[in-house]
């Protein structure tokens, strides 16, 4: 009888840990993929290719990129001339991102502070409405709006590219941010209203102070929604100038020279900033995305 | 910072405010307050949306954009999307490819979900801490790390699969037209099961322990406390994230671009690239690229009717 007990308890904890480390490996492999990668030479990487631990570890890819194409121009050292934007395309990603984030942030908590306190009918079907937007596939839009914005001449410059993904973002904050506003008591705004306050300083001065937790959420998913965006940047903008990281990125598809070692050192690169920020504010990011889909 | 700004907005409120010597009422504060958002959503979606209508009705190749004049087309666009083959065969893909994605997502989601809910540890806590990464991987970065993945030469996949034991030869995995748009959809899940996980989960935390004493008290099993108490319960979640990832799913585009632009032949052509090809690829038609991005609306919009209805159902049952 107690063996039979000792026996399953030994097989619970063997199966914890193997569906524990399945889960990870899920998770993580890919990733592990990358880094090593990018940190092996392409020659390593072919003389040895049945071995998926790396050989030697160098980091000459990383100093290659940050070098530029002027250095060494022969096949073995080949970098996509776009490259040389890398720098750019990053300082482009950056203002763009921040830029639509904070924009949405203004417009974003305006609406939803309307929607959620204010309780106007038509603001609530608002709501509705901009919940549904939220699932228009953003290539069908694509199609008219690069014809607008080619007559507007915004196509490859970055105002464009920030119209239009805060047009296309905005309604995801709305609904963001209206359900951390409607969690805040009401008898906190009646007694600022009794005290004297005007209704947009109840806003200023209680609504947003309390939630920001909810406000940081929102921007960290509009920040890093906007960065990973390639759709709406890839149309606007075809000139290196004016390319976010992930249209430089798209121009390495079709590149027949470029390295898989070379390839995934720009990858880790690129994928940083994004995938920090969703280390650090892992628990704004989850707050956020659990708010936006199931509570309203 | 933000309370500067703050600070900045309400002294020219007062300033408004002051000047009509009274408050403004409810209603015309919150047409006000909502009319930026307003603005922008009709420019960016709304016009759109009419403006595609006109677009699909006329002809506009790359020399109608260079002239500027649109002559009308009638059903134009439209007889000749339904006479391309290929749309038909990027619909059928579309359609596989969702489908494919989204049940392995939800029992994906649906199990590392179990796994976090059910399992304490330092394990159990570092898949909590490392969850989200995925998601936060821009996806055309995804699309490229799968290529080096599936690469037949060089791959990731068959370096480990061969260390393993389980093949002895490197396998084609993007070249073999069967299951090019696999690996894709692979690719897709890796990157979108977090906000499966995530959501699931939550669901999960939130019902009553309670519960599952009582069924353990009347001696269900394991799995009947699961199927029996469990599963109906998480339902709601369950096709809540099935419905969005269904409409994202139809949208896919950043890893067909990547991974595999299309190929090998249209072995992973979607609607979505269908639309970028004929839009925005030599030579140019966006007259038609418009009438087929009428199939992608038209599927989504159902889906989105579809949640709406269900989310205002559960919200009800909610409060």
């Amino acid at each position: 009888m107690g063996n039979a007990r000792k026996r399953k308890k030994i097989f619970r904890q063997l199966l914890t840990y193997a569906v524990n480390t399945v889960s990870i490996l899920f998770l993580l492999l890919p990733l592990v993929a990358l880094l090593f990668g990018s940190v092996q030479t392409e020659k390593d990487l072919a003389v040895d290719v049945q071995n998926p631990l790396p050989n030697r570890i160098t980091f000459i890819n990383f100093v290659r990129l940050f070098q530029g194409t002027e250095v060494e121009a022969s096949v073995a050292s080949y970098i996509p001339p776009n490259m040389d934007y890398l720098g750019r395309a990053f300082f482009n990603s950056t203002f763009v991102s921040l830029t639509v984030t904070l924009a949405i942030l203004v417009l974003g908590s305006l609406s939803a502070y309307s929607i959620s306190r204010l309780r106007e009918k038509w603001t609530t079907a608002f709501l509705y409405i901009s919940l549904a937007v939220r699932l228009l596939p953003v290539m069908a839009l694509m199609v008219p709006l690069y014809i607008t914005l080619r007559g507007f001449h915004m196509l490859n410059s970055l105002t464009g590219i920030i119209i239009t993904e805060i047009g296309f973002l905005v309604p995801y904050a709305i609904w963001i941010l209206t359900s951390f506003f409607s969690t805040l008591p009401r008898g906190l705004e009646d007694a600022a209203r009794i005290d004297g306050c005007s209704r947009i300083q109840v806003l200023l001065r209680i609504i947003l102070p309390l939630s920001t937790p909810g406000i940081a959420s929102c921007g960290v998913i509009i920040f890093i929604m906007s960065w990973n965006e390639l759709v709406i940047p890839l149309i606007v903008s075809t000139q290196p100038q004016v390319m976010t990281i992930p249209v430089l990125l798209a121009g390495l598809t079709g590149d027949r020279y470029l390295f898989y070692t070379l390839m995934m050192a720009i990858c880790l690169i690129a994928l940083t900033p994004t995938v920090i920020l969703a280390l650090l504010l892992r628990k704004y990011v989850v707050r956020g995305l659990t708010a936006g889909a199931l509570k309203g | 910072m933000v309370l500067k700004g703050a600070r900045f907005i309400e002294i020219l409120m007062m300033f408004g405010l002051l000047k009509t010597g009274k408050e403004i009422s409810k209603s015309r504060l919150s047409f006000l307050l909502n009319l930026p958002a307003i603005l922008f959503m009709m420019a960016i979606i709304a016009y759109p949306i009419a403006f595609a209508i006109y677009l699909a009705f006329h002809r506009v190749g790359i020399r109608e954009l260079r002239t500027g004049k649109m002559p009308f087309y009638g059903l134009g666009n439209f007889q000749a999307l339904l006479q391309d083959e290929v749309f038909w065969i990027s619909i059928k893909q579309t359609f596989e490819f969702s489908i494919f994605v989204v049940i392995l997502e939800v029992l994906l989601g649906l199990g590392i979900a179990l796994v976090i809910h059910k399992t304490r540890g330092r394990m159990s806590t570092f898949i909590r801490v490392i969850m989200l990464l995925p998601w936060a991987v821009p996806p055309i970065v995804n699309a490229l790390l799968w290529r080096f993945i599936f690469s037949s030469q060089y791959g990731y996949l068959n370096a480990v699969l061969y260390s393993f034991g389980f093949i002895d030869h490197f396998l084609i995995w993007l070249g073999n037209p069967k299951l090019a748009l696999y690996c894709v959809g692979i690719a897709h899940i890796w990157r979108t099961t977090p906000f499966a996980i995530l959501l699931i989960h939550a669901a999960m935390e939130g019902i009553p322990q309670s519960l599952f004493e009582a069924a353990q008290v009347d001696g269900a099993s394991a799995w009947q406390s699961f199927s029996k108490v469990m599963l109906p319960l998480l339902m709601p979640a369950l096709i809540l994230v099935m419905i969005l990832r269904t409409t994202w799913a139809f949208q896919a585009f950043d890893e067909i671009l990547g991974i595999t632009g299309g190929g090998p032949q249209n072995a992973t052509w979607v609607a979505a690239f269908y639309t970028y090809r004929y839009a925005f690829q030599p030579p140019q038609d966006v007259g038609l690229g418009a009438a087929s991005s009428f199939f992608l609306a038209l599927v989504i919009g159902i889906f989105a009717i579809v949640y709406i209805r269900f989310f205002r159902k559960v919200q009800v049952e909610w409060e």
